[in-house]
C-alpha cells in the first residue's frame, strides 16, 4: 500500500480512537448527545412520511401528525397527574405499609418460632425501611446536582438536536468523505445499518412499552386495583428491558397486592392482567415490531442485558441490545471475507 | 464546441496554437460568473452524457448526484479486489480503470489477468448494488490518478424511500445494464462452445 495511504487509514483510527475515548471520558457531553441523537433517529420515519409522496399526500399527514400530538397530550396530561396523585397518595400510606408489614413478618416469626423452634434475629422490613430513609436522604443531597445536570441537558439536548436536524448532513457526508479507500465500503455499509437497526429498535420498544403499559393502566384501573397508573408506567418502563423487564415490572403490583389488599379476589385479577398483557406483549406485538430488528439468540439477549447493566446501568441494558445486533452484523462480515481468503 | 475542445482538436491534428489564449471577453466572462454553471454543473452534464442516465430529466440528475459519493484514488490503488463484498455501483468521472480477473492475492503486482481498461464516462460494479450478499468477481485497479462517482446500498434504500420514482427509474436502468452484460455472456458462451465443438470435431 502506498505510504499515504497507511498514513491515512493511521490517522483514521486514530480520529476513531479518540473520539470514543472522548466519549468515555466525558460523559456529561455523551449522554445528552446520545439522547439527541435517539430522539434525532426516532423521529427519522416521520419526517420521511412528510417528506415522500405529492402534496396532498404530505398535507394530509402533516394534518394527521398536528392531530394526533394534540389530541394524545390530553391523556397524558391527565395520566401524568394521576400519577402525581398516585405518588402522593403512595407516600401518605408508605408508614401503614411499613406497620403493615412490620406485622405480617411479626406473624411470620412467631410462626417459625412455633413450627422450628428456630428465633429468627433478622429483621429485614427495618433494614429495608432504614435504607429507603438512606436512599432519600441520598437523593436529597443530590437534589443541587440533578438540577445542574438537568439545567445542562435543557442547555445542550436542543442544540445538539439542532445540529443533528440541520447540520448533521453536511458534517455525515465530510465524515464519509474521510473514509480511507480501503475499508470505504464496508464502514459505510455498516455505519448506515447500525444507524437504521438503532432507530428502528429505539422506535419499536418505544411503542411496545406503551402498548404493554396502556393494556396494564386500563385493566388494573377497571378491576379497581390502587395506583393503576404508576404501576402501569412501571410495568411500562421496565418491558425496555428484555426478557427481565416483564419480572421487574410485576413485582410492585405484587408487594402493593400482599400488603394492601385481600389477596384472593384482586391480586388474582391483577396477575391474569399483567399475564394478558404479557402474551400481547409476547404473541402479537413483539414478533410484529422487535425481533425483525433484533434476530438474536435470547440466550444472547438475556447475557447481554445483564452485561449492559452491570457496565452502563439501566441505560446500558437497553442500548446493549442494538450494539450487539450490530457486533453480529460485523462479526458476520469479517466471517465471510476471512472464509473467502481462505 | 468548446473552446477547450477546439485546442484538443488542434493539439491532436498537429495544427500550431496560437501564442495568446484567444478567449472571447464575453464568453470569459459567462464561464467566470458565479451565476453561471460551476463544478455541480459539470457533475450534471457529465450524467447527461452517461448513455443509461440520458433519460433522466435535468431535475432528475440533480437529486441523483445528491446520493452520490466522490471518492478519490491515486495510480495502483486497489479500489475493490475480486472476492470483496459488494456494495457499490461506481462511475468514472476523471481517470481510467483497468479490471483483472484471477486476482486473489494481495500482491498487487500480481495482477492476474486483464480484463479490460475502462475510461472516463464507463461505469462498473452495478452486480455489488443489486444482488444481496455480493462478491466482486474481478480486481479494479486505478490506472492513473482517478475520480470515481459512487453509489451504494444504503444510497439505493434512501432513494427508494424519498424518491421512489426516481430511484425505480434508476433500478430499471441498472437492471437494462445487467441484461445487456447477460446477453453478452450469454454470446460468449455461445461462441465458446461453437469453437469448442469445433476443435473436438478436428481432434
Amino acid at each position: 500500500m502506498h505510504r499515504n495511504l497507511k498514513i491515512k487509514l493511521f490517522l483514521f483510527f486514530f480520529l476513531l480512537f479518540a473520539t470514543i475515548l472522548f466519549a468515555i471520558l466525558f460523559p456529561r457531553l455523551t449522554l445528552p448527545f446520545g439522547f439527541s441523537y435517539i430522539v434525532y433517529l426516532m423521529s427519522k420515519p416521520l419526517t420521511s412520511l412528510l417528506m415522500t409522496g405529492s402534496k396532498k399526500q404530505r398535507f394530509f399527514f402533516s394534518t394527521l401528525l398536528i392531530l394526533g400530538v394534540s389530541l394524545s397530550l390530553l391523556p397524558l396530561f391527565a395520566a401524568f397527574y394521576n400519577i402525581d396523585t398516585d405518588f402522593s397518595e403512595f407516600s401518605r400510606q408508605l408508614p401503614e405499609v411499613q406497620k403493615n408489614l412490620q406485622d405480617k413478618y411479626f406473624v411470620f416469626k412467631v410462626y417459625i418460632f412455633e413450627k422450628f423452634g428456630y428465633r429468627l434475629n433478622i429483621d429485614p422490613v427495618t433494614f429495608m425501611v432504614k435504607k429507603l430513609e438512606k436512599g432519600g436522604t441520598l437523593l436529597l443531597s443530590q437534589i443541587p446536582n440533578y438540577l445542574s445536570s438537568f439545567f445542562e441537558w435543557m442547555l445542550l439536548v436542543p442544540m445538539f438536536l439542532y445540529f443533528l436536524f440541520f447540520q448533521s448532513g453536511k458534517f455525515g457526508s465530510k465524515l464519509v468523505a474521510a473514509i480511507p479507500n480501503s475499508i470505504f465500503e464496508k464502514t459505510y455499509v455498516l455505519f448506515s445499518q447500525f444507524n437504521t437497526k438503532f432507530g428502528e429498535y429505539i422506535i419499536a420498544k418505544f411503542i411496545e412499552a406503551t402498548i404493554l403499559g396502556t393494556s396494564v393502566t386500563i385493566g388494573l384501573w377497571a378491576i379497581g386495583f390502587p395506583y393503576p397508573f404508576v404501576l402501569g408506567f412501571i410495568a411500562g418502563l421496565t418491558n425496555i428491558l428484555p426478557y427481565i423487564g416483564p419480572v421487574l415490572g410485576f413485582i410492585p403490583a405484587l408487594i402493593i397486592a400482599l400488603l394492601t389488599h385481600d389477596p384472593k379476589t384482586s391480586m388474582l385479577a391483577m396477575c391474569l392482567i399483567y399475564l394478558i398483557a404479557n402474551l400481547i406483549d409476547m404473541i402479537l406485538v413483539f414478533p410484529l415490531l422487535v425481533s425483525k430488528v433484533v434476530d438474536l439468540n435470547p440466550i444472547i439477549v438475556v447475557v447481554s442485558v445483564i452485561v449492559g447493566g452491570q457496565v452502563g446501568g439501566v441505560v446500558g441494558m437497553i442500548v446493549i441490545i442494538p450494539f450487539i445486533a450490530f457486533f453480529k452484523l460485523l462479526f458476520q462480515e469479517i466471517y465471510k471475507d476471512l472464509s473467502v481468503q481462505l | 464546441m468548446s473552446y477547450e475542445k477546439e485546442l484538443m482538436d488542434k493539439v491532436q491534428k498537429g495544427e500550431i496554437l496560437p501564442d495568446k489564449l484567444d478567449i472571447p471577453i464575453l464568453k470569459y466572462l459567462w464561464d467566470a460568473s458565479p451565476l453561471g454553471f460551476g463544478a455541480k454543473e459539470n457533475i450534471r452534464s457529465f450524467f447527461k452524457k452517461i448513455s443509461i442516465l440520458n433519460s433522466f430529466s435535468d431535475n432528475e440528475i440533480r437529486l441523483f448526484t445528491k446520493f452520490l459519493h466522490r471518492r478519490e484514488f491515486i495510480a495502483n490503488e486497489v479500489i475493490f479486489r475480486q472476492g470483496d463484498s459488494g456494495y457499490g455501483f461506481y462511475f468514472i468521472y476523471d481517470g481510467s480503470v483497468n479490471i483483472y480477473a484471477n486476482h486473489l492475492n494481495n500482491n498487487i503486482e500480481e495482477r492476474g489477468d486483464l480484463i479490460i481498461r475502462l475510461d472516463r464516462r464507463q461505469y462498473f460494479g452495478e452486480m455489488g448494488l443489486l444482488e444481496d450478499f455480493n462478491r466482486r468477481s474481478a480486481t479494479v485497479i486505478a490506472n492513473e490518478n482517478t475520480v470515481l462517482l459512487g453509489i451504494f446500498k444504503p444510497d439505493l434504500e434512501k432513494m427508494l424511500e424519498f424518491y421512489p420514482v426516481l430511484g425505480a427509474k434508476f433500478l430499471r436502468e441498472t437492471a437494462l445494464i445487467m441484461a445487456n452484460r447477460m446477453g453478452q455472456l450469454t454470446r460468449e458462451v455461445m461462441s465458446l462452445k461453437k469453437k469448442i465443438k469445433e476443435l473436438e470435431s478436428r481432434v
